[in-house]
């Protein structure tokens, strides 16, 4: 008999690739330095719904751009290349991230709800702490989830023994997860953000934001991805599956960085107050 | 009719048909304020508990914040002909994570500016369901101004 955890592991091959379009455009903006602009247009172009986006991007209220700008050239130039996958990665995973989640009882809408919710956190986070943080730190914030998906619509394990461990004996929903499966829905997601192309920074932050304390490399971003989670549970955005408030923050996460009450409450309020421009701007 | 309540938003109803609920509680806070004898009720969810975090925010919104958000849902119960005597006010709401070190309060802060500004303004506060781990949904049931939690699949009045 395989276990959960091989059984969980195995359906990652089933599991649908994302668009090709968009691996492309991955490749493309992964050359940095000798980036072929001109190619990466063309490519765009090809893609009807994603030059809508970009151009909406390029004129969201959330950035806060003065002029407006209507030419797809225009739009990659004010807005970056660090932003431009941001939002390939919003348009491709994106619907992904909205379907409902079964197995966590999440209706239509709320988990894709909490991840803008961790993105906007951790951007708003960053600012008012001054970090410079890579650009990568919103698409981060955006995929942290993406392992719940895995294991409450795709796999459809059954939730019932996770939630009653964790309930029960008061312990974090990623531990229960781990117990009872083998596999928690960090490193699940990170299978799969690994296995879709997916540069290994986000990977890494999807694998550790429950367990920021234990990833050996720059902490920088996965600790105000794990910042921004709580926060976001904290304002109850996304609303609450079956794992509830269910999750430990990590105090040395918050020493780290620096925390305080204030800071915290700026933060949420910002989430709050941001969250239907960037719904908007994201929203083919 | 059923009338939600978003996250830092407030309503008010004078009509016994009316439900006013609000889903999500977590470290939020949900207030019910009825006046049985007016019949005027309502239900506020404030995020946070003091405005001065963010005042350009409080001024747009003022039911994100306890101090601003609770204040305001008063006088316009008050504008509405409730009176000060009658009003019952019930609360629910202020969890926290798995937060041993309880570096993230703002649940537990919540509720403390709720409870000083009912004492404050001489209100009785007949019921709460607060603290803990879990997430709470809040209903006003207008035909008679029973307050309701429910939290996985149970109800129970408050």
């Amino acid at each position: 008999m395989i276990n959960k955890r091989d059984e969980i592991i195995k359906k990652l091959d089933s599991i649908q690739s994302i668009p090709a379009t968009v691996s492309k455009i991955y490749k493309l903006l992964k050359q940095r330095d000798e980036l072929d602009f001109k190619e990466l247009v063309r490519m765009i172009e090809y893609d009807p719904a994603l030059t809508t986006n970009i151009l909406k991007y390029a004129n969201s209220a959330y950035y806060g751009f003065k002029y407006k700008i209507t030419s797809l050239h225009q739009a990659l130039i004010r807005i970056g290349m660090d932003k431009i996958f941001d939002i390939v990665i919003a348009a491709s995973i994106g619907p992904v991230l909205k379907q409902s989640v079964k197995g966590y009882d999440l209706p239509r809408g709320k988990l894709w709800e909490h991840s803008v919710g961790v993105a906007i956190g951790a951007e708003q986070l960053a600012k008012i702490l001054k970090i410079n943080a890579p650009g990568y730190l919103f698409t981060a914030g955006l995929l942290i989830d993406i392992g719940k998906i895995v294991l409450g619509s795709f796999v459809d394990v059954n939730a019932q023994p996770i939630v009653k461990l964790a309930f029960e004996k008061h312990i974090p929903f990623d531990v229960a997860e781990r117990r009872v499966l083998g596999i928690d829905h960090t490193e699940v997601g990170a299978m799969l953000l690994k296995k879709w192309g997916i540069p290994d920074e986000i990977v890494e932050v999807e694998r550790w934001h429950h367990q920021p304390d234990r990833f050996e490399g720059d902490k920088t971003v996965v600790d105000l991805v794990h910042a921004a989670d709580t926060l976001t549970m904290i304002a109850g955005v996304g609303g609450y599956g079956t794992d509830g408030l269910n999750y430990r923050p990590s105090s040395e996460v918050s020493t780290r960085l620096g925390l305080t009450r204030t800071i915290n409450e700026k933060v949420i309020a910002e989430i709050i107050g941001n969250i239907e421009k960037v719904y908007e701007m994201l929203t083919i | 009719m059923i009338k939600t309540v978003d996250i830092s938003d407030m309503k008010i109803s004078d009509n016994e048909n009316d439900i006013l609920v609000t889903y999500s509680l977590g470290s939020c806070v949900g207030v019910t304020l009825y006046d049985p004898e007016e019949n005027i009720g309502s239900l506020i969810h404030c995020m946070l508990p003091l405005s001065k975090v963010d005042r350009d925010k409080a001024r747009k919104n003022p039911y994100m914040f306890v101090d601003t958000g609770l204040t305001k849902m008063l006088q316009e119960m008050y504008d509405r002909g409730a009176k000060r005597k009658n009003i019952v006010a019930k609360l629910a709401g202020g969890a926290k994570l798995l937060d041993k070190k309880n570096i993230f309060n703002v649940g537990e802060r919540n509720i403390v500016v709720v409870r000083k500004i009912l004492w404050k303004n001489d209100i009785l506060i007949k019921g709460m369901d607060v603290g803990g781990s879990k997430s709470r949904t809040v209903r006003l049931y207008m035909e008679n101004g029973k307050t309701t939690v429910r939290n996985k699949g149970e109800e129970n009045e408050l």
